[in-house]
Formats: structure tokens, sequence, C-alpha cells
């Protein structure tokens, strides 16, 4: 796989052209950028150089890279894969960047900055000025730009007689008298001018057939050709070019144009239409302040909606499935509640489980509930609370719009539930979003205009998969208020920016997000309007005191931007319920209200608190009866049954709050003889408190590799320098297994340990976790001791125990050691 | 963000605060796509429904401009959900046209096929449609025009209707010139009626709700059908024809319970369309009697039930509808819209006092309380009489008199539904009452006496809720009433709105037992009121009776 074994292989050589000594060559920055474009190069950190290579070929991370490609780096890419081939047995190897250049023909500018990422990335590399492709690409882009194999690939393998045939033929030597008869034969027809003699000679019908494999696909089926043709027998145009190796059988119906072939009928071009630019985002045109103020009114909206359902779900909590989502009964219930419909009460609810505002609780029988977590989100402001919901969003696997399809075995996907995960989601998301970044001010594309500049950025990532995470995507924005009128707003542009290296918004303090969104949000009023049609407005979200007092008082009867409140018998009633005296309440609204009191409202009130309380409702379990109220008052001054709770309700009448069978008992204990009497005391249950479910950490849905930040990059560098150092210097007994991924051995890794555990040093180390999962972590080693590293770590805040095998890197933070 | 006067709430609700200095300019751009709703002294509410929004896109607006005036009016940002929604309900009307055939005749005709074969579907519709012509339209019997466009709007599928009406039978009306001006807002309402073709016309009692229809017959100049509530009323249009505009006496025919002629212009009443005899409405032919250009409704929030459906075959003709009040206690306003036709002018009541087209109200509402054996005979009446009961509380009787000594230079009415307590009031009074029996000749002498000035205190039952033009009338006091109905407290509030020759305002006075059912409904009734900005002041019986300033 990788082109050379390992640093014993060029111990010897001055400058070994390896990729391997390319990439040490590679100044700190560069390799920086590298590890910050490929971040599973980290994961874990690779002991040295070689092992970095190693990596960097392999075929897993290759494909990753070549994911984030987008078509004309592909394209430059495929240009070097094709030209650049050392199969095709030229020498020196690799293409020079001038001719691949020529080749593309297109603008230097963007061929320099193509040329310049896919050295970045380590795809391609330089050997002697000369282009290389990394060798994996080769499988991996086996008909780079269209061409099929080169010359010598076809040629050789192929029977001596044939070869041979082929040779006289085309007036060659036959034979190995004179070198590798397959070399020779590719070298003939490489020639511009033997190849254009030899398609004149088969005639325009079988020009005609290579037109249609010229720009690829190379292969063609044919219903018989036979491989052995000679010029003298070939009977159609397909055995003509067969006779004159212009065309070789590749399968027992398959006919394969060889690249040089190909590209001298292309006139030397790499691609009809090479694609240095994307194509054009267009769509109606939107003014900026309306895209802004419908986006935050969407965001407004959306933070009202969690607010409102969380604060439901804490009162009547919806049951988890047994298959672990949320019912379509339950989800249909919060759509009513939020008065929407099911798709966008799907995307909350599961914005609000990613943010980690709620969870379900461990019991078998689990119920939905607000997590502790929630109450610090509720009491954040308004415009934080919305970048928590949204970068919690963006990073997600979990796609909510596709609650509600079938699933390939024709289940339904709940929301919460499984079958929502799509691993690429997050990508595509910060892919889509970026587009729209992308697009003039203003301007709204259409989601075809997108989807053709996501064509041109991902080529690779395209397919069913991808449209459907594109349109929900666009979908779940515009709910969320990402997107305005189906323009990017300019908080999500802040928002982008602030989580593009990883980071969360919750952790700045200071956040141009929170801050550009804020200024678009309504101010917390504390005030109302109260009307002589017994409705209360406010306008604007109320201060929490006020909201929660008016809640009380009276009805919601619209939500929005503002609030609309009715008052009523009832709702006056529970105000009173609550506690309130009609002459605080009458207080309340009057310290409140903008506007005089209407006098029928005054009346309401003073109504209703005439009436409220004139019957009293109490609990007891048990009574007690007794025609004489001497004996009862015998039995409440009797102090032994003080333990019975007895209230005198009228002379005749007392009341307990213990049940029946016990009164029964303990009287006649204390010696009272009496007769229980039939009835039945009636319980009423009060409502038990708003309940949490225990802390959770906020859920994203699948994990995947963490994004190193800068100074874990800046760290992983200097370990694989040191590492490197190690090896390559390593005729000293000490050296690395001689293949497979090196690792410093355990007995270097516990030196360095107990010298920063020794030097109170900080140093980083590679882990790998007993799940197999690699992580990075700066620790501040305190002890190592049976087999164990205790240190603080710094990643985690805390300090904690790593076990000494399973570290798989150790380097010092400081430079130059200590 | 702008400090605009518009709140746009996520129920499609829109609060417009109308101290703000933009509110006026903020209330004609929303005008055409929402409908008010409520009115009360501060902040107005308006409703952003889908026959709003798609009767805004038959009178040529869009959705952008629906979208610009939330952007430019609202004071904070307008969730883009709501914005996408609008659209979306907007981009749904048109798609079907009714639109008339040379050789087909009537047609449904889709300029997105896939609809029509959504709506070809359905089994509602199925019925009405005859036989596809092609792939993008269908014939539609003629007779179910009407039919048809509610069932489509049911679906959401709103067709604009392009197959026109029909002229009818030309007849010369003008307008009577003389000692009256048309007044501008009337004429508004006439002209944007006529532009539309058909539709509903709202203006408050007293605001001249038959000159409007008199100009609509002046703009259409064909011969018309008038319906309305009462031969009361049939009399009093029949007059107010005859000196508004340039018929005369033969050209006004009466249709009526006592006459039936059919003339040019010919006034029933719903009472004798609607009757039926062996279960077949035998009166029916009115409507095919005459080539009728025009049709007019009059207080259209009471159409009946089968006057409904007659309508409903009548789509090719002009049809207006008048009222005060479109609120129907049985919800069917909806379909008022899509039989009659859409809102075509509205004015909201406080508007018009402002500008003194019908004079300032002073709604009191007088709490009388049941004596303790009352209250008993209350507590163990049966429910079905349990209003009736309380509404008529003998303690209402002492209250109405005092009022009625306080207000003994005006004109009163005394205004209730149960006879048996009208009875007791007039003759505690000393008063005549008008009730269903009394004969129409004995009413309108009554009316005229009381008119004239020469009767200062009538008492009248329900028979007098509406279209009874009492010009002088100044306090009304209201007894009792068909339960929790807010357009009959409108109504009866209406009476006394007419604008007094002094200038002096209205008392409408609603005396209530408390603590019963009276003051439930009651409360009920004020609603509409309350919602047009009317507030009710609330004071005690005892006040009154002792003689107190209210």
């Amino acid at each position: 796989m990788i082109d050379d074994a390992g640093p014993a292989a060029h111990q010897g050589a001055g400058r070994p052209p390896t990729y391997t000594s390319w990439l040490r060559e590679r100044s700190d920055a560069e390799l920086d950028a590298l590890l910050a474009a490929r971040p599973d190069l980290l994961t874990p950190v690779p002991a040295d150089i070689a092992a970095l290579a190693a990596r960097a070929a392999s075929r897993p991370s290759v494909v990753r890279v070549l994911d984030q490609l987008h078509l004309f780096e592909l394209q430059v890419l495929e240009g070097v894969v094709a030209l650049g081939d050392e199969r095709s047995g030229r020498s020196p190897h690799g293409v020079a960047p001038s001719a691949l250049a020529t080749a593309m023909a297109a603008p230097t500018d963007r061929f320099a900055a193509a040329l310049d990422r896919l050295r970045a990335t380590a795809l391609v590399w330089e050997e002697e000025g000369r282009l290389r492709p990394v060798t994996a690409l080769r499988d991996i882009l086996p008909r780079p730009a269209g061409l099929g194999p080169p010359l010598r690939v076809l040629l050789s393998g192929r029977p001596l007689s044939q070869l041979d045939r082929l040779a006289a033929d085309l007036g060659l030597p036959t034979g190995y008298g004179e070198g590798d008869p397959a070399d020779r034969l590719s070298a003939a027809l490489c020639s511009p001018d033997r190849v254009d003699a030899l398609l004149d000679d088969a005639g325009p019908d079988a020009r005609s057939v290579l037109d249609r494999l010229v720009w690829g696909p190379p292969d063609g089926t044919v219903s018989q050709a036979r491989p052995d043709a000679d010029i003298a027998s070939a009977a159609s145009p397909v055995e003509r070019l067969l006779a004159r190796g212009l065309l070789y059988v590749t399968g027992e119906h398959t006919v394969t144009l060889p690249r040089e072939i190909a590209l001298r009928l292309r006139g030397g071009r790499l691609f009809r239409e090479a694609a240095p630019h994307p194509p054009e985002l267009d769509g109606p045109q939107r003014s900026p302040l309306t895209v802004t103020r419908a986006a935050a009114g969407q965001a407004f909206t959306v933070i009202r909606y969690v607010e409102e359902l969380v604060e439901h779900w804490a009162e009547d909590p919806p049951s988890v499935l047994r298959s672990g989502g949320l019912g379509v009964r339950d989800l249909r219930r919060s759509a009513r509640l939020l008065d929407t419909d099911d798709t966008t009460a799907a995307v909350v609810i599961e914005a609000a489980h990613t943010a980690g505002l709620i969870a379900a609780t461990s019991e078998v029988d689990g119920e939905w509930l607000p997590t502790g977590h929630y109450d610090v989100w509720r009491v954040t402001e308004p415009a934080r609370r919305w970048a928590l919901l949204a970068s919690a969003w963006l990073g997600s696997t979990r796609v909510a719009s596709l609650a509600g399809s079938t699933d390939a075995r024709g289940r339904s996907r709940n929301v919460l539930g499984e079958g929502l995960d799509r691993r690429p989601a997050p990508e595509v998301r910060r892919d889509v979003l970026g587009v729209l970044a992308e697009a003039p001010e203003g301007t709204a594309p259409t989601r075809d205009s997108i989807a053709a500049r996501l064509a041109w950025r991902r080529p690779r990532r395209q397919g069913r998969g991808f449209d459907e995470l594109l349109d929900s995507t666009l979908a779940e924005a515009a709910l969320l208020g990402l997107t305005g009128r189906d323009a990017l707003a300019p908080h999500t542009r802040a928002l982008l920016d602030e989580t593009a290296d990883g980071q969360t918004v919750a952790e700045a303090a200071d956040s141009a997000t929170v801050r550009a969104l804020a200024a678009e949000l309504p101010e917390p009023v504390d005030h109302i309007l109260i009307q002589g049609d017994l409705t209360a407005i406010a306008p604007g979200p109320l201060v929490p005191s006020l909201a929660r007092e008016l809640a009380l008082a009276a009805d919601v009867e619209s939500t929005g931007g503002a609030t609309v409140y009715r008052f009523g018998e009832s709702s006056i009633r529970r105000a009173l319920d609550a506690g309130h005296g009609a002459a605080d309440l009458i207080g309340l609204l009057e310290r409140h209200s903008k506007t005089p009191l209407p006098q029928a409202l005054r009346y309401l009130i003073a109504d209703v608190a005439r009436r409220h309380g004139r019957l009293r409702v109490g609990t007891a379990s048990s009574y007690l009866r007794c025609d004489e109220p001497a004996l009862l008052d015998e039995l409440l001054g009797d102090r032994r049954a003080d333990d019975l709770v007895l209230v005198r309700l009228a002379p005749t009448v007392v009341a307990s709050r213990t049940t029946r069978p016990v009164l029964l008992d303990r009287l006649t204990e204390l010696g009272y003889h009496p007769v229980p009497e039939a009835a039945d005391g009636t319980m009423q249950l009060s409502r038990p408190d708003a309940r949490r479910a225990e802390e959770h950490a906020p859920d994203g849905g699948l994990d995947s590799p963490p994004v190193p930040g800068p100074r874990l990059r800046a760290a992983a560098v200097r370990a694989l320098r040191a590492g490197d150092e190690a090896a390559t210097a390593a005729r000293t007994p000490v050296a690395a297994p001689p293949n497979g991924p090196s690792r410093p051995s355990t007995a270097a890794t516990l030196t360095a340990l107990n010298r920063a555990a020794a030097q109170g040093q900080r140093v980083w180390i590679g882990y790998l976790d007993p799940e197999g999962r690699a992580s990075s972590h700066i620790v501040e080693p305190q002890r190592v001791d049976g087999g164990f590293l205790t240190a603080y770590d710094a990643t985690r805040d805390a300090v904690r125990r790593f076990t000494v095998h399973r570290i798989t890197g150790v380097a010092s933070l400081e430079r130059d050691g200590a | 963000m702008t400090a605009g006067p518009l709140i746009v709430q996520s129920d499609k609700t829109l609060l417009l605060e109308v101290d703000h200095e933009l509110a006026d300019e903020c209330r004609r751009a929303i005008a055409p796509f929402a409908e008010l709703e409520r009115a009360p002294e501060h902040v107005h509410t308006y409703r952003v429904t889908p026959l709003a929004l798609w009767n805004a896109r038959a009178a040529g607006h869009d959705a952008e401009q629906v979208v610009d005036a939330f952007i430019a009016y609202s004071r904070y940002p307008v969730p883009h959900s709501l914005l996408v929604d609008v659209a979306d309900t907007m981009d749904r009307y048109g798609r079907l046209r009714l639109v008339t055939h040379p050789a087909h005749g009537l047609v449904l005709e889709a300029v997105d096929r896939a609809v029509l074969e959504e709506v070809v579907r359905s089994k509602r519709i199925a019925p009405m449609l005859g036989d596809r012509i092609g792939s993008d339209s269908v014939v539609v019997h003629p007779s179910e025009r009407g039919n048809l466009k509610q069932a489509l709007l049911k679906l959401g599928w709103p067709a604009e209707d392009l197959a026109g009406y029909i002229d009818g039978e030309a007849h010369p009306i003008e307008l009577a010139k003389g000692d009256w001006e048309l007044r501008g807002y009337q004429r508004e309402a006439a002209e944007s009626f006529h532009s539309g073709g058909s539709g509903v016309v709202v203006l408050p009692c007293g605001a001249g709700k038959t000159v409007v229809g008199a100009a609509a017959m002046a703009l259409t100049k064909a011969t018309t059908l008038i319906l309305v509530t009462n031969t009361v009323s049939v009399h009093q249009w029949r007059a107010e024809l005859l000196r508004r505009t340039s018929l005369t006496e033969d050209e006004i025919g009466e249709y009526s319970g006592a006459r039936k002629d059919i003339r040019p212009v010919t006034i029933a009443t719903y009472q004798v369309m609607a009757a039926r005899r062996k279960g077949v409405h035998t009166h029916l032919e009115l409507f095919e009697a005459r080539d009728w250009g025009l049709i007019i409704y009059d207080e259209v929030h009471l159409l009946p039930a089968p006057i409904f459906r007659m309508t409903a075959d009548l789509q090719a003709r002009r049809r207006l509808g008048l009222t005060a009040t479109l609120v129907r206690e049985d919800g069917r306003e909806g379909d008022v819209f899509s039989l009659i036709g859409p809102k075509r002018y509205d004015a909201p009541w406080k508007e018009m006092e402002n500008q003194g087209w019908i004079a300032p109200a002073d709604c009191v509402e007088v709490r009388v309380a049941l004596g303790d054996d009352e209250r008993l005979a209350y507590a163990t009446a049966e429910p079905e009489d349990k209003y009736r009961f309380c509404a008529s509380a003998p303690a209402k009787i002492e209250v109405v008199r005092e009022l009625v000594q306080r207000h003994a230079e005006e004109q009163i009415l005394v205004i209730g539904s149960y006879i048996d307590q009208l009875d007791e009031i007039a003759a505690a009074l000393d008063a005549p009452v008008i009730k269903g029996e009394t004969k129409v000749a004995e009413r309108e002498r009554l009316f005229g006496d009381f008119r004239s000035g020469r009767l200062r205190t009538l008492v009248v039952s329900k028979v007098a809720n509406f279209s009874i033009d009492l010009p002088e009338a100044g306090v009304a006091i209201q007894v009792s009433g068909s339960f929790g109905s807010r357009q009959e407290e409108a109504q009866r509030l209406g009476r006394v709105l007419r604008p007094k020759s002094d200038g002096r305002g209205a008392r409408f006075y609603a005396v209530v037992t408390r603590d019963t059912l009276d003051q439930d409904y009651a409360a009920h009734r004020q609603r509409f009121l309350a919602e047009q900005g009317y507030a009710y002041r609330i004071v005690d019986s005892g006040d009154v009776l002792a003689g107190n300033e209210i």
C-alpha cells in the first residue's frame, strides 16, 4: 500500500525519493495544516512520520479526504492519477505541473489553488518537481478522468504470441531479444504519428467506435471480439482496432480503450470541460432586513416552542416507547400543544433532546422529562438559548424530519427513536449552510442551484441519501430560524464561524451569534394593556415574574411577539386559589397596566372573590360522631390520642386524618368502645411537583471523531517530530519494530511519564479506551504505579487514571522537552 | 428593530396598537387580507384567515405584498414559517377557475392538473361535475356553481370565478336628488360591492345600510329582489327607496304574507320565502319570477338555512348582503362569505361614531339581586326554566320604572324576550307593548306615534330587534334577551344609534340579575360590543333606586 516500508528502507540513501521522506520534509506549519484537514490521522496520534505516512496513504483515510474535495480539485487529482501513473513505465515517474496544467486547460490561479490543496492534504506528493499520486488512489479512482488503464498495463500479461503478432503488424521486433515486448509496444503506441497512422488505416467506421469511448467510460461492450485478430483477419471495425493495438479485450464481452490512445484522441486534454468554478447560485432576491427578521422571528418562536413543550412535559411527561422513542400520539399531542404541524414538533423535540434539555428516565417504563440542564437553559438570555439549540442541531447526526417515514423493513421511525441517525448529517448541514453563506447577500438560492453547487463542492457525496439530507437540512434550518425566507440569516453566519473549529457557543462569553440575534429579538417588557373586553395584551415577552403572575390570573389566548390574555371567571378563581386576594390582584394589575383598569374587570374580580371560599373543602379519612359533646371534649383532651390528629368540625363532629381501621383500633385500645359507621371518605390527591430526569450529557446522536483544536494539533506535530527523531535515530538498541504501525515501547512511555511527573510537566498522551476508541489528552502526570498513570486531565478538568499499556504515545508540550 | 404598530402572533392574529402614529397607514396596508376581529380601546385584533387571503388574491393582491406589510409594520420579527404559510395559502387560489366555455357552458378549468385530479376524486365534489373535456377541464352543472365553490373552499382549493354574472332584466334606477347626499363610506361600500359583483357590506346599525342598498341598485340598474326580515321592514325599505331613488310606487312590489306583488323591484320577507306547505317551499318561484339583476339580503346574519340553499343556485346573479353584525351563534359566517360573497366593506363601530355618523352610546349594566326566597327557587328550578326565571326577576321592574323616570324627557324603548315580563313592565309603566301577536297595522301606528314623539315609552319584544328605524329613540332598556346572543345585543343597541337631531348621545341599559345565568349570558352578549370598543359600566340597582348619579 505504501511506497516504502519504514525507516529502515532509506537508511543508506542520501535523498530517498519516498512519500515518507516527502512528508518528513514538510514544515511544522504544513504538518499542522495536514492534521487540521485530515483529523482522522490523529486518532490515535501516530508514533512517527513513517506511521503517519502509512496512515495517510491508507485507503480509508484517503477516501475520507477525497470526500472533502470539490469537483475541480478532484479533476486535478484525477489528472495527476491519470498522467502520473508509474505503471505506464515511463521514467521519471509522475507528471510535471506544467504538463498537467496544459492537459487541464483551466485558469492558472484555480489550478494552482487546487494543486496546493492536494499537496496540503498529502494526496499528491512531489519527487524532483514532478507530481505523484498516493498509490491507494489508483484503486480508488480506477478510471481517472474517464480514462482506461495505461497501454503497458493492458499489454503486460498477454500471451507472447499475441504480443508478437501485434509487434509484427506494427513492424516492430518480436520476442524478448530487445527487452520486454510490452514495454516496446507501449512505447511505440505512444508515438502520436504512429497512432494517427493506425487510426487512418483502421478506417472511419473504426474511428466512430473509438469516438464513443474517448470521453469515457473507456470500456465498451461487444458481442464477440477475438483477442487474437490480426490486421489480415480482422473482420469488424472493433477487430480492426484490436489488431492495431488501439483497443484491448479486457473481458468476455468488454473492450477497453487504453489511456494513451484516448488522450491522443482527446487532443491531449483531460476533460472536455474542466470545472474550475462552482456553478452560480441563483434565486429570488430578498431584502436583507426581511431575511434577518423572518429568521429572528422563527428563532424566537422556536425558543418559545421548546419552553412551552418542556414545561408541559414536566407536568405531564410522555412515556418512552419500548423501542426508545416518543409515540406518534404523543408527537401529535405536542404538535397540537404548540399549534403547529408534526414535523415542526418533531424538529423542536429533537433539538431540545440534542441540546440535552430533555432525557428519558432510566426506569423500565421510562418517561421523557426535562433535565437539570433545562433549568439552566431556561434562565439564559433568549439569543443564547437559541444559539445552544442551533449549535446542538448543527453537530447532531439526528435528522428529525425523517420521523414518521418508514425504514427498509417498513417500520415507522419515531421521534427520539432509532433510525433517525445519519452519520454524514453534521457535515452536510455545514456544507449546505456554507453554500447558503456563499450566496450574494439578499439572494435566496433555489433548491436546485444549491444542489448543483453542492454537487460541485462534494462530487463524491451525491445520491439519494445526500438529497434527502439536503432537503431535510433546508427544511429544518428554516424551522429552527437559521434561514429566513430561504436565505441565510446573519446570526447563522456568525454561528457557522464560531462553531467552525468544533467549539460550542456556550463556551464563548461574548458570542457574535448571540449579539447578532439579540439585536433582533424583542426586549422583555414589564407592562400590559388591559382593555374593556377583558383582554390584556403584553406587547412583547414579559419579564418572568409578571409572566408567572399573569399566567395565573388570565388565560392565554394567543402567543407570538406579544401575548394576549383573557380574564375570565375561572382564571380569576385560579389566581385566588393560588393565594391572591382580590385587592392584591387588582393592585398587581393596576401597577403593571399602562391603561386604566376597566370597571368590568374590577367587577369580575370582586364577583369571583365574593363567591370564592364560601365553601371550604378539607381532607379527612374518617370521622367521629357523638351526641354528647362532653365525650368528644374528653377525647380531644386525651393526650394519648394526639397521634390520631383529631379536628373538631362541629360540637358533635370530629374528623381524623387516620384511616377508619386505625381509628377504630386505637380508640378501642384507649377504651372508648367505638362502633364503625358505614361511610366512605374521599381523598383528594394533590399533583406532585414538576419532575426532572437525572443529569444527562447533551446527546448529539452518534459519536464521531472529535475535531482536534489548534492546541492539540500543535502538540501532535511535536509528538510526531519527537517520535520520528527517536525512530530515525534508531541505530540504537531500542529500535522500533520493523513492521506495522509503530509505537514507542512501554518502557519509553514509562520513562517519559515518570520524568514528567517528577518535573511537574504537562504532556500530551494518546489513549485507547477499553472500547478501543482513541482519544488525546493533555495531562499533568502525578504518579505512575501499578500499570496506571494518575494525572490531572486538562481536557476534562479532572484527575483520572489511565492504563499505561493503553497509552499510545507521549509527547512533551514544552518545546525541546525540558 | 423598528417600533412598528403591528405585532404578528403565531396564530395569525395581528395586534394593531391604535394610538401608534403609523396605525392608520398600517390599517390600510393590512385591511385587504386581514379581518378585523376585535376593536376595543387600545389594541385592535385582526385575523389572517385563508378566506381573507384568498379574497385578497381575488382583489389582485399578492403574497409579496402581504409579507412586505408584515415586515414593514411589524414591531418584532415575523416567524419565517408564518410567512411561508401565508405564501402557500395564497398560492392555492386560482389553481382552479370557473369559466364559461363557448360550447360546454360552465366549466372548471385547472391551471395545475394535479389539483384538478385531486378535486375530481373528491366524493363530495364528483357529483357536481359533468364530463371531462380534455385533461385540464371538466364541465360543471350550472346549478352547482355555488355548491361547488363552497365545497372547493372547504377542500382548500378556492376557484377563481370568472364565469361572470347575468346582467338580468335592465331597469332604470337613479338615486334621487334632494335634501340628502350619499355619505362617503356609503358610496365606497356600494362601489366596492359593484366592482366585485357580489359580496357583503358590514356597517353598524344606524349607518344607513338601506341607502347602500339603494346606491347599489342605482349602480346595477336592473330589476332587484330584496329579502328582508319582517313586514315592517318591508315597508321601511319601500319608504326609503321611494325617498332615495327615482323608483315610483308602481315599480316596487311587496311579497309578504299579506300581499304578493311582483314588480321590477320586489321586497320579500325571509319568512315567506322559507315557508313550506306539505314540505315544499311554495314561494321559490319568486326567484325565477323575473330575470333579477340583483338580489339584496338584508340582515344577512339572519339568513335562514333554506335561503342559504336557494342562494347556492343563484350564483350567476349579483348578490349583496347587508349586516351590522356578522356573528352567528351557529358559526355559519363562512357560508355567508362563500355563498353571498366576500366582505366588500367593513367599518368599525367606533370609527363611525367618531365621524358622527352614529350617535355615541353609553352602555350601562344595572345589576339587581334576587331575594333569598327567589334564590332558593332559582336554585331548584328546572335547567330549562332557569334563564327565564332569573331574567324575569321582579326586581327588574322597579329598576326599569326608575330608569324611565330619569329619562322622562327622552324616547325610551324597553326591550325584552319574555312576553309575561314585558306585559308586567308595560302595566307598571303604563306603556303599550309590541309583540309577535300585535297586528302589523297596530305596530306601525305605535311606531309612528313613537317616532312623532306622541308616545315617549314603548315596550317591545324581539320583533323589534332589527330593521326598525326609530330615529329619535335615545334610550334602550334591555330586560331580557335570547340567551347569549351577541348579535341581538348589538342590534338592540343599534335601535338607539341613529344620530339625534340635537346631537345628544344614546344610553343603553342592560338590566341583569346578579350571580345567575342572566349575568353569564349578559357577559357573553356584551362581547361583540365590548370588542367593538363599547365598554359597559356596571352599576348596582341600589344606586339606581337611591337616585344616585349613574
